[in-house]
């Protein structure tokens, strides 16, 4: 059998070789810890400084403003528990979306049983946040404000740099979890007011377990982890230099070469989303433009994910499902239920998320293995009529 | 490995066999909800009790498409009797092995849809005859064994397997109140039940009686008591359907004997006798079951006591997580009949009054009063007060005091004799109650008279009397008691 071909991005990018080279020297045995005094300590701090120019570089910031840690769900729980934690006893209420990563939509009803309040925005059937409900719930004992800047499932694109504005003028700290954004959608956090911003490293052709959390200079938080202070005392521990490194090369490349990712992303999207057009009863969900670049996300009546993702891994062709099957019955995405989709619907759903390295050609075989595995599995459903 | 699909899994989901739907099928069964996100359907024509043809479709996980299809070529061709045997465990074997945690619901999945093909194929056959069905007699060592997920009718089966027997087991949809009644898959007793007659290797089948028990139980129970009887439920149960579809699903497999977890004994005649747990006898409520379905039924557990059938359980291994004994009313779980009834009839207000006629006060309505109660009738008095009668029809309550209570005399209808009349010596007015020697006669409306030899306390209509032999061990017959006088 020919090699699989992923077209999974939104769950992982592969490993750009240009990343994983810049990792390779700190993986070695001459090696240091960024705090040493010491030569070894001094190249690995160097390393670390290094790459957090380059992600400074990637958002507009400047670099005092990074924070490391170890990947976009750390990153969404150091902003919000530490700007719920750093908020006066007075600021005890929250604002968030309904259609937030769980990194960040679990960290807020944490908050809930916190005796925080959350007022919990939703969105409309493209998966879109209002902004003028947004506004209107915002309040003077508001703590923090959280909108994804694109929602990782349905790919949706949040009128961010409105929102941020909205917050910015009272004095309201905004997080954003740009997981899934950066690298696609041009971030410029020095146009734009938010207070925090979560990044990712493996959604950019950089290593897993390593992200990073912008923290506008000015912005007061309370770490979550406690020990020898690194990161300005707001992520204490040993940073992981050599996943830092390779963060830092990912966050320069898609810096300069977003313009090319998005053009070839967006061409083989479109070419997905005209085959999928040839198709019945298969509905793409999500706004259909203000949409991430690689993302195609599709109900298809009648087929549950699941048995369409492993059949479709039959045939060498990896991409996401949208709900989970466990012994409680399916789990419907919170996401898509706050779209309005039917939960009947919600286990129908698959995520297919191109990269920069697909092709034409993967695409097109792709196409035929999809019409070939959803045909039999409507074949044998009871729930199709077709 | 643990939590990815074996090869044979992902096999039967690329490739799955006897998918579809047969058109002019013997029985058709569906388990699941599209809400839970798994809906599974089998076909099944059936012909001479073998299974010729199977098809099945679902939506669902990968888990449950592999497993439809490894159940529906496992299945097809096979004797009925050998299909309803195939348990999770044969079908987790013929798909390589367990599936990944929290899978397993799949295997439940398929079994239940497949099972409920089964059922609706003997329900079709049933049709409407199922409660007039009377058959072949006993003779060989094959038998029905009713199964309610309780341990009496798991050791029964087992019991009777141990024995040598040919078992394959039945549970009855009865009601829609079962245990965890959910949306998907059966109630958990169904489900529980099957998992027991699977562990023992039996066969399993389900037969869906609502509708008959509905119509000779449920319907006759709210009915009695808006009429100010007091009935036994159990008894119309024993009378109509139980041992009638056990006997049912007995010819049509070819099986000789049906049989149930009741403590009692079938002795010559054949008649009920007491069992050896006299403190568990349940003859008070068998003895409505028709004399010719009553010689092909075995109680193994008249030879045991309660305590030893606890023991085997626990010997042999046999799951008894549910054991819905101790429940009056297996329709009303929560114990509250009033409740129920009021829920179905409307409560119409009446009079309280003495035997003279004088009333002493109000009540919210008939059904709240049964013979011989002493709470809740809300009319003070020096002495205590009784209910000595219900008139449903003036809606009057009579009361009195202890005395009045007494009954010489009961006229019984609707009788069903084992024995010559002429042997009953004694009769029993109460589940727990003692036998009272009696004479009997039979009056001209064709019912029969009871002469109490000593006075019996509140003896309501509605209720059963049955009579004994001069020993008190074996019923000679029983009826319903019509009327009771002093």
């Amino acid at each position: 059998m020919t090699e699989p071909v992923y077209l999974d991005n939104a769950a992982t990018t592969p490993l750009d070789p240009r990343v994983l080279e810049s990792m390779l020297g700190h993986l070695g045995s001459r090696r240091g810890n960024p705090s040493s005094l010491h030569a070894f300590g001094g190249s690995a701090r160097e390393a670390v400084e290094e790459a957090r120019d380059s992600v400074a570089f990637l958002i507009g910031a400047s670099p005092g403003e990074i924070v490391f840690t170890s990947g976009g769900t750390e990153s969404d729980g150091l902003a919000v528990f530490g700007l719920a934690g750093s908020a006066g006893t007075e600021k005890r209420h929250a604002v968030v979306s309904c259609v937030e990563h769980a990194a960040v939509r679990e960290a807020a009803r944490r908050l809930e049983f916190e005796d925080f309040e959350v007022s919990w925005i939703g969105v409309d059937a493209d998966g879109l946040v209002d902004p003028d409900e947004f506004d209107a719930s915002l309040r003077p004992d508001t703590a923090l404000a959280a909108v994804v800047w694109a929602n990782n499932e349905v790919g949706t694109i949040e009128p961010v740099p409105e929102l941020a504005e909205i917050c910015a003028a009272k004095d309201i700290p905004f997080h954003a979890d740009a997981v899934q954004a950066a690298g696609r959608v041009p971030i410029d956090v020095s146009q734009t007011p938010v207070s925090t911003l979560a990044l990712s490293g493996h959604k950019l052709y950089g290593p897993q377990g390593v992200g990073a959390l912008y923290v506008r200079e000015g912005v007061s938080l309370e770490p979550i982890i406690y020990g020898g202070g690194q990161e300005r005392g707001l992520r204490s521990g040993t940073q992981n230099v050599a996943g830092i490194a390779g963060l830092g090369t990912a966050a320069r490349l898609a810096r300069e070469e977003m313009d090319d990712h998005v053009a070839h992303e967006r061409a083989l999207r479109d070419r997905v989303m005209a085959g999928i057009g040839a198709l019945p009863d298969v509905f793409v969900n999500g706004h259909q433009e203000r949409r991430l670049s690689n993302n195609v996300h599709l109900t298809i009546s009648g087929v549950e994910a699941e048995s369409l993702v492993l059949f479709l891994d039959s045939l060498g062709y990896a991409i996401g499902s949208g709900s989970a099957c466990s012994s409680g019955g399916h789990k419907a995405s919170p996401v898509l239920l706050a779209m309005g989709l039917p939960e009947r619907e919600a286990f129908s759903v698959v995520r297919i998320t191109v990269g920069k390295d697909n092709t034409e050609e993967e695409v097109d075989g792709f196409m035929g293995a999809f019409s070939t595995a959803v045909a039999q599995l409507r074949d044998i459903s009871p729930l199709y009529a077709g | 490995m643990s939590d990815r699909y074996r090869p044979q899994v992902v096999d039967h989901l690329v490739r799955p066999r006897n998918t579809g739907e047969i058109s002019d099928a013997s029985g058709r069964g569906e388990s699941g909800d599209a809400a839970c996100g798994d809906v599974a359907c089998f076909t099944v024509g059936i012909s001479d009790n073998v299974l010729e043809n199977v098809r099945y479709k679902v939506y669902g996980c990968a888990a449950c498409i592999a497993a439809g299809s490894a159940l529906a070529e496992l299945v097809e061709g096979k004797h009925l009797l050998d299909a309803a045997r195939v348990s999770k465990a044969c079908l987790e074997d013929a798909l390589g092995g367990p599936l990944p945690a929290g899978k397993e619901h799949a295997l439940t999945l398929v079994l239940d849809a497949l099972h409920k093909a089964f059922e609706d194929h003997w329900n079709r056959k049933a049709g409407d005859v199922l409660d007039a069905h009377r058959e072949r007699g006993a003779g060989g060592r094959s038998v029905v064994a009713a199964m309610s997920g309780g341990v009496d009718s798991a050791v029964t089966a087992l019991l009777l397997k141990e024995a040598g027997y040919d078992v394959a087991t039945v549970t009855f949809r009865l009601h829609d109140g079962e245990r965890g009644s959910r949306s998907c898959c059966s109630p958990d007793t169904v489900l529980f039940a099957r998992d027991t007659a699977h562990r023992m290797g039996l066969p399993h089948f389900t037969l869906n009686l609502k509708e008959l028990f509905h119509r000779r139980v449920m319907q006759d129970f709210v009915g009695s008591y808006s009429e100010g009887k007091t009935p036994n439920p159990c008894v119309a149960c024993n009378a109509h359907v139980k041992f009638h579809a056990s006997s049912f699903l007995a010819d049509e497999i070819g099986f000789h004997h049906v049989a149930t977890g009741h403590y009692a004994r079938v002795d010559e005649g054949p008649t009920l006798a007491r069992p050896v747990d006299e403190s568990k006898d349940q003859t008070y409520v068998l003895w409505p079951v028709p004399q010719d379905l009553l010689s092909r039924t075995i109680f193994p557990l008249g030879e045991y006591r309660k305590t030893d059938v606890r023991a085997i359980a626990e010997e042999r291994g046999l799951a008894v997580a549910y054991t819905p004994e101790s429940q009056d009313i297996c329709f009303i779980p929560d114990g509250d009949y009033r409740g129920f009834i009021r829920k179905k009839v409307a409560a119409s207000p009446g009079d309280v009054v003495d035997d003279e006629g004088r009333v002493l006060g109000r009540h919210a309505g008939v059904v709240d009063f049964t013979v011989g109660q002493r709470r809740g009738i809300g009319v003070s008095a020096p002495t205590p007060l009784y209910v000595s009668e219900v008139r449903p029809r003036s809606g009057q309550v009579v009361v009195g005091c202890r005395q009045d209570l007494e009954v010489r005399e009961v006229r019984v209808r609707d009788l069903n004799w084992f024995l010559d009349p002429d042997q009953a010596a004694c009769v029993q007015v109460r589940y727990n109650g003692s036998p009272v020697p009696c004479t009997v006669e039979e009056s001209a409306d064709g019912g029969w008279v009871a002469y109490l030899d000593e006075p019996v306390l509140g003896v309501a209509p509605g209720q059963s009397a049955v009579f004994y032999t001069g020993d008190g061990e074996r019923v000679v017959g029983g009826g319903i008691v019509a009327r009771s006088s002093s």
